[in-house]
């Protein structure tokens, strides 16, 4: 359950990026002949987060994986239970 | 001198990789991209000017390589030497190396980035290769503590991702000198998550039971590195913005005193290295000018006390109390306590001095409070018993062979601060130490009060998150007019 409220917490970061970079406008970044005055998204931040999108669903897979492991000892997977047998 | 940069910071990624490859060859290979970074981390010291490389214009990667960086570097690079030296006769697998070696390559991009994306991603790098050096045993508790420290880091990196992008608007770059136009809520995300990732004050009180429960090599290494990956960008912003140089020096003040207050009264050998950790940052963030070389000594010294802990025959220090140990383990054990209680002829005492003289006035009781804890502490294992006799059964080679290299380091280190040396500055640590043995004679041996742990607790940890996050906005928006 926590893992899955971290991965809406991410979630909130990364729409939050998106709005940052679509401040000034929405288009798409693409510089052609006839829309050279237009209103465009801004590229860093979409460029960074996608960094960390990468990076969020590699450690929300590694997560899941170690809570499989754990869920063979403690099927309700109850952290103040986990955290009672084993600090 | 960029090619040389760029190529040391690929290295290890590199050679984690091939690792995996050449599996005969591990412990081979990690030693030698250790020994690079020892290479390269001396070389640092005789650059005259900071090293700058900004890559891809101002919005891609900068990366900065002072003396300071020198001193982590060095740092980082003795530990990992010294680390895997002591697992050379052990059958840990290519596996493990491979951690190992990619957790210290993060470890290094760290000291040397200067902009906040690529400082994200090199302290997410260095928290899953933590990770998987802490669950290596694969034994649930082993997991269970590694999943703990993965979900705490990625919480408070994801408060510093939101700091970072409201940093990128107020200035169209990521750099960290951009922290001084940011608006103050952009401070205080920023400065929770590394504040976390450091292990620093309330929001570091998931660092205990993670540092004492893992194996011991990879203790010293989260010990003795790791933690300093969050630290450095913070004395780095402290020092490139000056505003929040005092926000920095009072959270140093705070976690030096938390962190001894409760190594003073533990009773389990790793978990007192490891709340003396929590201290020990705050020594080094009090003084940000100086932290480096404080960083230095701590490291190395807290990775030799580590793999010596790893050694004893008990956990317990009112064990150890009754059970002598074998004379040869016990000096190393006290060239090590001496050194990090500020005895002359060891760097910990130039460092300490170095770190009290660019204290401000009102830092000196504190810090000087924090000091006498830390005599007090290490009291516990300079008076374990010790006779010749006793043969030990769990040392080998490799132990030795890594505490002498981080040892002869620990003096070798003295030549950075020699103008230490005189009578006024001697004679102060030496009456810390003193007054430090009288009090634990006194008082504190007989003392045993076990401190809750209910603030170690997983919910609790998170809650405290979000109060410091307030604490932190409320400095950012009180002191600094930004």
């Amino acid at each position: 359950m926590k893992i899955v409220s971290m991965d809406v917490m991410s979630t909130g970061a990364i729409a939050y990026y998106v709005l940052i970079a679509s401040r000034e406008g929405f288009l798409t970044p693409i510089l052609s002949e006839n829309n050279i005055n237009r209103v465009y998204a801004d590229p860093v931040p979409q460029g960074a987060i996608l960094t960390a999108i990468v990076i969020g669903l590699s450690i929300q897979a590694l997560m899941l994986v170690g809570v499989m492991k754990l869920s063979r000892d403690h099927p309700t997977l109850d952290t103040h239970e986990i955290e009672k047998d084993n600090t | 001198m960029n090619e040389i940069t760029i190529a040391w910071i690929a290295l290890p990624f590199f050679v984690g990789f091939l690792i995996y490859l050449l599996p005969k060859l591990d412990r081979y290979l990690a030693l030698l991209a250790a020994l690079a970074s020892v290479g390269y981390g001396f070389w640092l010291f005789f650059q005259d000017s900071p090293l700058v490389l900004t890559l891809l214009d101002n919005f891609g990667v900068t990366l900065e390589a002072d003396t300071s960086s020198g001193f982590f570097i060095l740092t980082n690079a003795l530990v990992t030497v010294a680390v895997v030296i002591y697992c050379w006769d052990t059958n840990k697998t290519a596996f493990f190396y491979t951690q190992v070696i990619i957790l210290h390559g993060s470890v290094n991009a760290t000291f040397i980035c200067a902009d906040f994306i690529s400082l994200y991603v090199a302290l997410e790098v260095s928290g899953i290769a933590a990770f998987l050096a802490i669950a290596y045993p694969r034994s649930d508790r082993s997991m269970w503590v590694g999943l703990r420290y993965l979900f705490i880091s990625n919480i408070a990196l994801l408060f510093y991702l939101i700091g970072a992008v409201l940093v990128y608007q107020a200035n169209n770059s990521f750099a960290f000198a951009g922290l001084r136009d940011a608006p103050p809520e952009a401070l205080a995300l920023i400065f929770l998550g590394l504040l976390v990732k450091g292990g620093v004050f309330v929001s570091g009180l998931w660092l205990p039971l993670t540092h004492s429960e893992s194996e011991t090599p990879v203790s010293a290494m989260l010990s003795g590195v790791v933690v300093k990956s969050g630290i450095f960008p913070l004395m780095r912003c402290a020092l490139i913005v000056p505003e929040v140089d005092p926000i920095v020096r009072s959270f140093g003040v705070a976690t030096a005193l938390l962190g001894v207050a409760y190594a003073v009264f533990e009773k389990d050998t790793k978990r007192m290295l490891a709340f003396h950790t929590v201290s020990q940052l705050g020594f080094i963030l009090a003084a940000p000018e100086v932290g480096g070389f404080y960083a230095l000594t701590h490291g190395l010294v807290k990775a030799a006390l580590f793999l010596c802990a790893g050694t004893l025959p008990s956990r317990n220090l009112k064990e150890l109390q009754q059970q002598p140990i074998a004379t040869p383990l016990w000096i190393v054990l006290a060239i090590a306590s001496f050194s990090i209680s500020g005895f002359p002829l060891l760097s910990g005492f130039g460092a300490k001095i170095l770190t009290m003289k660019n204290l401000l006035p009102w830092q000196v009781i504190g810090m000087n409070l924090a000091a006498l804890g830390t005599a007090i502490s290490f009291a516990k294992f300079i008076f374990i018993p010790h006779q010749n006799s006793i043969e030990d059964h769990k040392s080998r080679p490799g132990f030795w062979i890594a505490v002498i290299i981080l040892l002869l380091g620990l003096i070798g280190a003295n030549v950075a601060y020699y103008d230490a040396y005189n009578l006024t500055n001697t004679i102060k640590p030496l009456a810390t130490i003193a007054l430090g043995w009288l009090a634990y004679f006194a008082i504190f041996k007989r003392l045993s009060i076990k401190l809750p742990r209910v603030v170690e607790q997983f919910d609790h940890l998170i809650g405290s998150m979000s109060l410091v996050l307030l604490l932190l906005f409320w400095m950012g928006f009180a002191w600094l007019d930004i």
